[in-house]
């Protein structure tokens, strides 16, 4: 009986064993998660109603390079044509020099195309804000019959029969060539376009020096007119929503109005949302002339002069406009560590 | 052994739930990294909010110049919109689908709140811009007019409407209003005078910027209160009371399913500890039967061995008797018939009879030892039969007292009595062997001259015979083996006697359905008791061998 006994001993110490342990399987300890740091929206670095731009985006340097190539490939479009580069021009700091866009084969923009740097940082997309995403605005110009009149998936077809694409997409993604993919590829470009470090910026940062006399003159006209109202922010605009015409009426003093003059009504159909825009951006203003959703203004002088009066209900006094213009020559960034 | 299926089937369910709650347990275990995440999320709905809330007031008053901040937060809101609409794993599906409604209900007071906000954006830009503008512009008119000589009546109003702008902007009731709008009337009536001293471009800026103070400012503080009012943050709220409800049941549920757990281990642990109990008491009482039957076969083979023994010791008695008791006669009888054939004719004819008689003496004595043992031998064989017939039984031992007598020469005084009926049907030659060695016996282990009492007694059904001798005795030790062949009592080893006399008796016995009964004294003499069914049957009789 004493080795049955011992017998009992173990096969009860297993039993414990056993129900221990998967009763503690079952349990599991409570694993404590560290809450990520918290992302904190309501702070700004500076009383100003401008902020400077981040020095550094993450950018995936890969995607974002094979996404530079496929914003100026023709493959892109429906009839292989047109490039997102046909209105965004390179040397014209990615918008377009004409008041409205032209591309072969497509009848005219019915606005001026702005320019890409900085679009990370626009709360809404297109003059009329029409869209809430990048890649919303993306879909539209890609299917648009006007713009690219193609597909995501058309464009991957077409780009996998040019050599050299499969090999870079298999590079930069896991699953290589994609119509998902073909999108990522050129939204981390565009994302990847960003101007900091302009002159402004230094000043902002506490570099007196980094901007003119002239320009600090400039900018308290701007302040002091009520430009800063609605172009604030780190984009300078972008933002918010505004009524072209708040003091006079812009467009019956312009003539022939037509539907892209409505606006934001062209998305929402509500009268109060008629002849209301996103308010543009004024980061490397100095380069992307002609200026509004019309191309009307070809000049800043002539740009801050008619929003003074139709938005600020004044008329600018003396040499205020070029005051406000060598103000606005300093918001030009750097892209690259160049002028964009 | 249904008591153990039992068991086995009941430890076998204990075994199944058990792997099958820890599955479900495992599987639906409330993950503590994604519960953190989501009620910090849904906090963080609410902190969201009050900060859009007072973000707002901020850029109102003037506090905040910028618009990235309301941007920003309801860009994270958005995002957390998108976030939470996968509710927790741990969630039934009545719990996601409940909490999914309250967070659609928030998502529509946040869309509503967008919307004001962003009517609010729009018409408080306006605003702040007028109510930075005018009261510089208002002293430049003064001054300007002043300087062209007019002090009173445009400056003046311009002054008042200056005034009473920001009191309208600093309270808003009933009285700022008439009194703002009648200031507005006084201006835009004096136009006229501002031509007078060339400031009607600015009278007519002075009024519009008036204009949309009058008329912005109750819009943008209408878009406040309302967004003030938007019912996000309840909404938000009321989210986060649902989830935390739903939390709080699943960790309930979690417990109850781990006490159950618990409970099943237990009942595992106890239900097997129980079946090994059982398995080792069944094992060990299987080894006892199997020891018992091993020990009882043990004992079997040992007695077996033990009788084979002692038979073997008897043979080699036997032979050694009968080699002995055979040789005493048979020398007897080749000596006197040497005797005889050498000396016969010389001898007288009493000398030769002498002789002949010790011949057939002696060959009487081997006659009967013979038939002793053949008897015995058919006995053990199974082959003895009695074959009973009517006899006199008290003619039938008075013969057998007289053949005694006369072979003992009288040698002891043998008193024999006979009470009751004398016909009985036995078996004579059996009775014979009973009776004839009993009596021998006493005979030969008493003194000469001793008495021997031979009764015999008949009743309805039996007979019964008593032969007491007042002899050696048998010693007590001796008793049990008393009846079986070869054996002699260690006082009567110098007595000739071949060991078989006793042993026939039994065996005669036993055929006859007989008993015999012995009582000694040793030293004072022995009784032997017989008893015989009167009338014997031969049908139903059958040896078993012993």
């Amino acid at each position: 009986m004493a080795v049955d006994g011992k017998k009992l001993t173990q096969s009860r110490g297993c039993l414990r064993a056993l129900a221990v342990g998967l009763v503690l399987a079952a349990c599991r300890s409570p694993t404590t998660t560290e809450e990520a740091p918290g992302f904190e929206p309501f702070t700004t670095t500076t009383d100003q109603p401008i902020e400077p731009l981040p020095l550094e985006e993450p950018v995936n340097r890969e995607r974002a390079t094979l996404g530079e190539a496929l914003f100026e490939e023709p493959l892109l479009s429906g009839d292989s044509k047109v490039a997102c580069a046909d209105c965004h021009h390179r040397d014209h700091a990615l918008a377009d020099p004409r008041p409205l866009s032209r591309a072969a084969g497509r009848p005219d923009s019915p606005v001026n195309s702005p320019t890409m740097y900085n679009v990370r940082y626009l709360f809404k997309l297109a003059w009329g804000a029409r869209f809430d995403s990048l890649e919303a605005h993306n879909d539209a110009l890609m299917t648009n019959p006007n713009v690219m009149a193609s597909s995501w998936e058309g464009s991957a077809k077409r780009l996998a029969g040019k050599p050299g694409y499969r090999e870079r997409f298999q590079r930069a993604f896991p699953d290589g060539l994609t119509p998902a993919n073909v999108r990522t590829a050129l939204l981390e470009y565009e994302r990847s376009l960003v101007t900091p470090n302009a002159p402004f910026d230094r000043y902002l940062r506490g570099d007196a020096g980094a901007i003119s006399e002239r320009a600090k003159s400039g900018y308290g006209l701007f302040k002091a007119y009520g430009c800063a109202s609605c172009h604030q922010g780190m984009a300078v605009g972008g933002n918010m929503l505004q009524r072209v015409g708040v003091m006079r009426d812009y467009f019956a003093d312009r003539g022939k109005v037509t539907p892209p003059d409505w606006g934001h009504f062209n998305s929402t159909h509500l009268e109060r949302d008629r002849f209301v825009f996103r308010v543009p951006s004024l980061r490397n203003v100095a380069l992307t002339a002609p200026y509004f959703h019309d191309g009307t203004a070809t000049t800043l002088e002539s740009a801050v002069t008619l929003m003074a009066r139709y938005q600020l209900g004044r008329e600018l006094e003396s040499d205020d406009a070029e005051l406000l213009a060598e103000f606005l020559r300093t918001l030009t960034g750097e892209y690259r560590g160049k002028a964009p | 052994m249904s008591g153990s299926v039992l068991l086995r089937v009941a430890l076998g369910l204990c075994l199944a739930s058990f792997l099958a709650l820890t599955t479900f347990i495992v599987r639906h275990a409330i993950d503590e990294g994604e519960q953190a995440r989501y009620a910090h999320e849904l906090r963080r709905l609410q902190t969201l909010d009050s900060g859009l809330n007072e973000a707002v007031l901020r850029a109102r008053s003037g506090l905040l110049l910028q618009y990235d901040p309301l941007v920003a937060a309801l860009g994270e809101l958005h995002r957390l919109e998108a976030a939470l609409r996968q509710a927790p794993r741990f969630f039934p599906k009545s719990a996601a689908d409940e909490l999914s409604a309250r967070l659609a209900d928030w998502s529509r007071a946040l869309k509503q709140k967008e919307g004001l906000i962003e009517t609010f954006k729009m018409e408080n830009s306006v605003l702040q811009t007028s109510l930075h503008y005018f009261p510089v512009l208002a002293t430049r008119i003064i001054d300007r007019s002043r300087a062209a000589g007019d002090v009173t009546a445009f400056a003046a109003r311009v002054q008042n409407l200056s005034s009473a702008l920001m009191l309208f902007e600093a309270g808003g009731d009933a009285d700022a209003t008439g009194r703002v709008v009648r200031a507005q009337e006084d201006v835009r009536g004096a136009l006229d005078a501002a031509k007078r001293v060339g400031l009607e471009r600015d009278a007519e800026v002075a009024v519009a910027h008036a204009r949309v103070i009058v008329e912005r400012k109750p819009t943008v503080d209408t878009q406040v209160r309302l967004m003030l009012a938007a019912p996000s943050f309840q909404a938000a709220l009321r989210a986060e009371e649902t989830y935390s409800a739903h939390y709080r049941a699943a960790l309930n549920r979690s417990v109850v399913q781990k006490q159950l757990l618990f409970a099943l281990a237990l009942g595992i642990v106890v239900l097997g500890l129980t079946e090994v109990i059982l398995s080792i008491r069944r094992a060990a009482l299987a080894l006892s039967r199997v020891t018992d039957e091993l020990r009882v076969a043990n004992e079997a083979l040992a007695e077996e061995h033990e009788k084979e023994r002692l038979r073997g010791e008897l043979r080699n008695r036997f032979v050694a008797m009968t080699s002995h008791e055979f040789r005493t006669p048979l020398t007897a009888i080749v000596s006197s018939a040497e005797l005889l054939e050498s000396f016969g004719e010389r001898w007288d004819a009493e000398r030769r009879l002498d002789h002949v008689q010790r011949v057939r003496q002696a060959a009487g004595t081997m006659q009967r030892m013979l038939e002793d043992v053949l008897m015995i031998g058919r006995a053990e064989a199974g082959g003895l039969r009695p074959s009973p017939s009517p006899i006199r039984l008290d003619e039938f031992c008075r013969r057998l007292v007289e053949a005694l007598e006369h072979s003992t020469k009288k040698s002891h005084v043998i008193r024999y009595t006979f009470l009751g009926d004398p016909d009985v049907t036995m078996d004579e030659r059996l009775l014979q062997h009973v009776l004839g060695n009993l009596l021998g016996n006493a005979v030969k282990y008493s003194t000469p001259g001793s008495e021997i009492h031979f009764g015999v007694r008949t009743t309805a059904d039996e007979c019964f015979f008593s032969v007491q001798d007042h002899g050696l005795g048998i010693p007590p030790e001796e008793m049990p083996k008393l009846f079986t062949s070869f054996s002699r009592a260690t006082n009567a080893q110098h007595l000739p006697g071949t060991g078989l006399g006793l042993a026939v008796v039994k065996r005669a016995l036993d055929v006859q359905q007989g008993t015999v009964t012995v009582e000694s004294e040793l030293g004072r003499g022995t009784t032997f008791h017989v008893a015989i069914p009167r009338r014997l049957a031969t049908a139903d009789i059958t040896l078993t061998p012993p």
